[in-house]
C-alpha cells in the first residue's frame, strides 16, 4: 500500500521519522512535497515524537486533521500530571522502594488522548507497513515494533526517561526509542527499503544551564547528538543504495510544547523535502543498473 | 556532474562540479582512482560547485580516503558549502578527513 496515489515505484522507498518532539510535524511538510510529486513510500519508520506522525502517515490522515490531532494530543498539560509517589520514591529510595517503573509524570492523561486519537487500531493494520522504534530497559537494544496496538507501539517509543515511565509490551520493558537510535534508518535497511527518505533533528542544547533539569537535559542532548550521528554515518555507508537526508533548519528554538509553531514546522519540513527533491526525482527515475 | 582534473605541483586538484550521488559516485571513484593508480596520491577535492552530495556520493569519498591513504596520500576537501558540509558533519566525515576553506590552502596543507 501506499501513502500517496502516485504509481509506486519499482524501488522500495522509505520514509524514516526520527525522534525531535513537535519538530517531527515537519514529517507533514515532507509528506506534502512526495503526496504531490506522487512518490509512493512502501514503510514508514518511526521513533520517540516521530512515531505520532509516522503513526499518521502511515494510517492515511491528511495533513490538517494530522494538525489538529496533534494540538489535542500534545500539550503542557500532559507533563503536568506529576507522580508524586514516583517522586517521593526516587527522594527515599531505600525507605520507599524504588523501582524500575520510574517517571515524573503521570501517563494518565496521553495515554486517554492517544486512544482517542489512534482507538484500537494496530500497528500492523494501517495503509502503509508501520515500523515503530523503542528500547529494551535491561538490554538496551532496539526494540521493532511492527504489530500490536499501535497505542502501545507508541507509548512505548515516547517513554521519554524521567518523564514517563518505562511501558511494558510482552515481557519487554521498553524506553524512549531515541535511547538507541535517534532515526532508526536501520530498519528500513533490514526491511528491505532501497531508497531511505530520513527525516531527523538534532537535539537543541540548553542557552543557559541554571536547573538540574536543564543540566540533565544538556547531557541529553549531547549524547543525543552524537548517538544520531554515529549511527547516521554507519547506515550511510552500510547501505547499498541511498539515504537521503531531510534536516529542517529552524530560524528559533522550539520548545517541547511549541504546538502554536506547527505551521511554520511543517513549512520548513517541506522547504526541506524540496531541496532534496530534484536528487529523488532523478534517483527514481533511473534505470536500476544506473545507481552506485 | 562535471569533473575537471589540473596538477599544482605534487597535489593533484579535482573540482567537482554538481551532485555527487548515486547517479554520479561512479565516475569520480573512477577518475579519482586513476588519480591513485598513476601514483598521484595527494589529492584536493574542490567541492565550491557541488551542491548536493548523497550517501553514495559519501561512499565515493570515503573510498578515495582510503585509496590514497593507502598509498601514502591524503583526499582532502576544500570550499565546502553550507548545504553540503551539514550532511558531511552528519555522517561523521568530517572528524575523519580534512577539510579547508579553499583548494589553495587545501594544495598547501600537503607541503606543511
Amino acid at each position: 500500500m501506499s501513502i500517496s496515489p502516485g504509481i509506486a515505484p519499482a524501488r522500495r522507498v522509505a520514509l524514516v521519522i526520527g525522534s525531535g518532539s513537535v519538530k517531527c510535524a515537519a514529517a507533514l511538510g515532507l509528506q506534502r512535497v512526495l503526496r504531490r510529486e506522487g512518490i509512493g513510500v512502501d514503510m514508514v519508520v518511526g521513533c520517540s515524537g516521530g512515531s505520532i506522525y509516522a503513526a499518521f502517515l502511515a494510517a492515511g490522515f491528511d495533513t490538517e486533521d494530522a494538525v489538529r490531532l496533534t494540538k489535542e494530543l500534545w500539550t503542557r498539560e500532559i507533563t503536568n500530571q506529576r507522580d508524586t509517589l514516583s517522586l517521593v520514591r526516587a527522594l527515599f529510595p531505600r525507605l520507599l522502594g524504588f523501582t524500575e517503573d520510574f517517571g515524573l509524570k503521570r501517563d494518565t492523561l496521553i495515554m486517554r488522548r492517544l486512544r482517542h486519537v489512534f482507538g484500537e487500531r494496530r500497528v500492523d493494520g494501517l495503509q502503509t507497513r508501520l515500523y515503530l522504534t523503542a528500547t529494551d530497559f535491561h538490554t538496551g537494544e532496539q526494540v521493532v515494533l511492527s504489530d500490536g496496538l499501535l497505542v502501545d507501539g507508541i507509548r512505548a517509543s515516547i517513554a521519554i526517561p524521567f518523564i514517563f515511565r518505562p511501558w511494558k509490551i510482552g515481557e519487554r520493558l521498553l524506553i524512549d526509542g531515541f535511547m538507541s537510535d535517534p532515526l532508526p534508518v536501520g530498519v528500513a535497511i533490514r526491511e528491505g527499503a532501497d531508497v531511505i527518505v530520513a527525516m531527523g533533528f538534532e537535539s537543541p542544547y540548553q542557552g543557559t544551564v541554571n536547573s538540574p533539569a536543564r543540566f540533565s537535559f544538556q547531557l541529553s542532548s549531547i549524547m543525543t547528538n552524537n548517538l544520531l550521528r554515529s549511527r547516521f554515518a554507519f547506515h550511510n555507508l552500510a547501505h547499498h543504495a541511498e539515504v537521503i537526508p531531510v534536516i529542517p533548519q529552524f530560524s528559533q528554538r522550539i520548545r517541547l510544547f511549541d504546538t502554536e509553531k506547527i505551521p511554520m514546522i511543517i513549512e520548513e519540513g517541506e522547504r526541506a523535502a524540496e531541496e532534496q527533491l530534484p536528487y529523488l526525482r532523478r534517483l527514481l527515475a533511473a534505470p536500476a543498473g544506473s545507481i552506485a | 556532474m562535471e569533473i575537471t582534473v589540473t596538477e599544482s605541483g605534487p597535489v593533484t586538484v579535482v573540482a567537482i562540479r554538481g551532485s555527487v550521488d548515486g547517479l554520479t559516485a561512479g565516475a569520480l571513484t573512477e577518475s579519482l582512482g586513476t588519480q591513485v593508480r598513476a601514483g598521484r596520491v595527494r589529492i584536493v577535492g574542490d567541492f565550491a560547485e557541488v551542491d548536493y552530495i548523497s550517501s553514495a556520493g559519501l561512499r565515493a569519498v570515503l573510498g578515495a580516503l582510503k585509496e590514497a591513504r593507502q598509498q601514502g596520500g591524503d583526499f582532502r576537501l576544500a570550499a565546502i558549502r553550507p548545504d553540503v558540509q551539514r550532511v558531511l558533519d552528519l555522517s561523521g566525515f568530517t572528524s575523519i578527513l580534512k577539510t579547508f576553506a579553499d583548494p589553495e590552502g587545501a594544495v598547501g596543507s600537503f607541503g606543511a
